[in-house]
């Protein structure tokens, strides 16, 4: 792996976490405000659409890392015919846009309700384009490492996990500083909404690790069938990067499933204090063995001839 | 493409001494890195038992001199976002480095590791078929630099008429992938593509 490469690590973890995020804070604000009402899931999910931006514009600016020669970087639109990249990164521009357009009219309360939701809904659905094209770069003849159907199913995983867990951490930050204010008239109702999501973000995160547990074995062994390149990855992955691998396994297992279970268990008691520090804890975990997975990604890959 | 063209080796002349490689990177002035033509060197063979003592058998040793193949198919034209990478008349597969981000993908993309980062300037470098000396009516400098007279050029149709079209020695990929424009005369000990039975000796080298 070259430094260059370090960069899409942080690129494709950052911008993959945002658009899982945003896609899954539409779903809360659906239930928040069926739940309670418009004033109740603005409240409780404002914030954390405002946090979305920093994150993926430093993914953004990540990716420029990656390039030899960033004052070319406007051409990289250039080949929407034929190449993925460029497709990414257009994808990744209008996600960026029309969520920042969404931010700022849901902020402001600009526009009515229904066409803030269409803005969002777009959004959201440019959000899945980005992701969907990110693993179609890697989808290379000469790259059996990527070119698998564990790519795609890899990155969407990564997007709902992290974004789940995230939004978990967003929201007890948001319902404490909701604690704090003067107006504490609807905290019940807040904290009853937090408590159901936490929920469905633990089971979420626990199903999402199933997924993982269940691709990656399919993975190793799809490699081990596959040409000299498949099987120098497969080899890397199991001996070089051996010890990553396994601390990578251990960590989401740890932060998904344990930590995730606990969220669930506390969630489900109302333990306020407990589930806030174990949502804390599920995301940091998940978040380093997602880094961890996605090195290796990075790392495992060799091109097949010379 | 009607007028493509193509390189040929004769792998029955190669001695493995890399003097076309060093013509190129001395002509083209490559920095260090950068080498757009390389000879892979392919080695084989076993011990068998042959009453108290195991003699080595069917030892063998090829070379594969290699550069931009290119392509009727180029991958590296289908992924470059920056549609800096274009294919001439003759076939000639170019990069504009004042198009070039340097982004790598096309260097993923190529089974042959043609195109290669140069990272003093931080764009791609490639295999130009030494252009500006065809089309001055010189012969590229990996042919005339070629001790053993093993390697040609010339249109593709007229080069597969003469010696085939076997275009994927091993290590080299299948050859349906990108539709390499280059012919190898084999030798006897030629393996084909995807054989397990020869070993690359140089890879830190590629």
């Amino acid at each position: 792996m070259n430094t260059q490469e370090l960069a899409l690590v942080f690129y494709t973890i950052l911008v993959q976490m945002s658009v899982g995020a945003f896609v899954i804070l539409g779903f809360v604000h659906l239930y928040a405000e069926r739940k309670s009402d418009q004033k109740n899931a603005d409240e409780m999910s404002d914030r954390a659409l405002l946090a979305i931006g920093p994150v993926v514009v430093l993914g953004v600016l990540a990716s420029l890392f990656h390039l030899g020669n960033p004052a070319n970087a406007f051409r990289a639109v250039s080949n929407l015919g034929t190449s993925w990249l460029s497709r990414e990164i257009l994808f990744t521009l209008l996600f960026v846009g029309t969520g920042a357009v969404f931010a700022v009219l849901q902020w402001r309360k600009i526009g009515s309700f229904r066409l803030r939701q269409m803005i969002a809904l777009a959004a959201a659905v440019l959000g899945v384009a980005v992701v969907y094209s990110m693993s179609s770069i890697y989808q290379l003849t000469s790259q059996p490492a990527w070119d698998s159907l564990a790519t795609p199913i890899n990155f969407f995983s990564t997007a709902f996990l992290l974004g789940a867990l995230v939004l978990g951490v967003a929201f007890v930050i948001n319902y404490s500083y909701l604690q704090g204010k003067k107006d504490r008239a609807n905290i019940d109702i807040q904290s009853e909404m937090l408590r159901k999501v936490l929920q469905w973000i633990a089971l979420s995160s626990i199903a999402l690790l199933g997924l993982q547990l269940v691709v990656m074995p399919l993975f190793v062994s799809q490699l081990s069938a596959g040409n000299a390149a498949a099987l120098e990855s497969a080899g890397k992955l199991t001996s070089e990067y051996g010890w990553i691998f396994a601390v990578r396994l251990v960590l989401v297992a740890l932060g998904a499933g344990v930590f995730g279970l606990f969220l669930y268990r506390n969630a489900l008691l109302n333990n306020q204090r407990m589930m806030a520090n174990y949502a804390f804890v599920a995301f940091a975990l998940v978040l380093v063995a997602e880094l961890l997975g996605r090195y290796l990604f990075y790392a495992m890959h060799v091109r097949i001839g010379i | 493409m009607a007028n493509q063209l193509g390189f040929y080796v004769d792998m029955s002349r190669c001695t493995g001494c890399k003097a076309c490689q060093v013509s190129c990177k001395t002509v083209n002035q490559l920095p260090l890195g950068v080498t757009w033509r390389r000879v892979v060197e392919v080695d084989g063979g076993e011990w068998i038992q042959d009453g108290e003592q195991y003699v080595p058998s069917n030892v063998f040793a090829y070379f594969v001199s290699a550069a931009c193949m290119h392509c009727e198919n180029p991958l590296c034209i289908q992924v470059c976002p920056a549609a800096a990478i274009t294919k001439r008349d003759d076939g000639i597969v170019l990069i504009d480095q004042d198009k070039c981000i340097g982004c790598r993908y096309c260097e993923w993309a190529c089974p042959y590791g043609a195109p290669q980062f140069d990272a003093d300037r931080g764009v791609m470098s490639k295999c130009h078929f030494c252009y500006e000396r065809i089309d001055g009516g010189e012969k590229p400098a990996c042919v005339e630099g070629c001790t053993y007279r093993a390697i040609d050029f010339g249109p593709l149709d007229e080069l597969r008429a003469k010696y085939g079209d076997f275009a994927s020695p091993a290590p080299l990929p299948e050859a349906s992938i990108t539709s390499p424009s280059i012919v190898y005369s084999p030798t006897s000990h030629t393996l084909a593509e995807g054989s397990p039975m020869g070993e690359v000796m140089n890879r830190e080298e590629l």
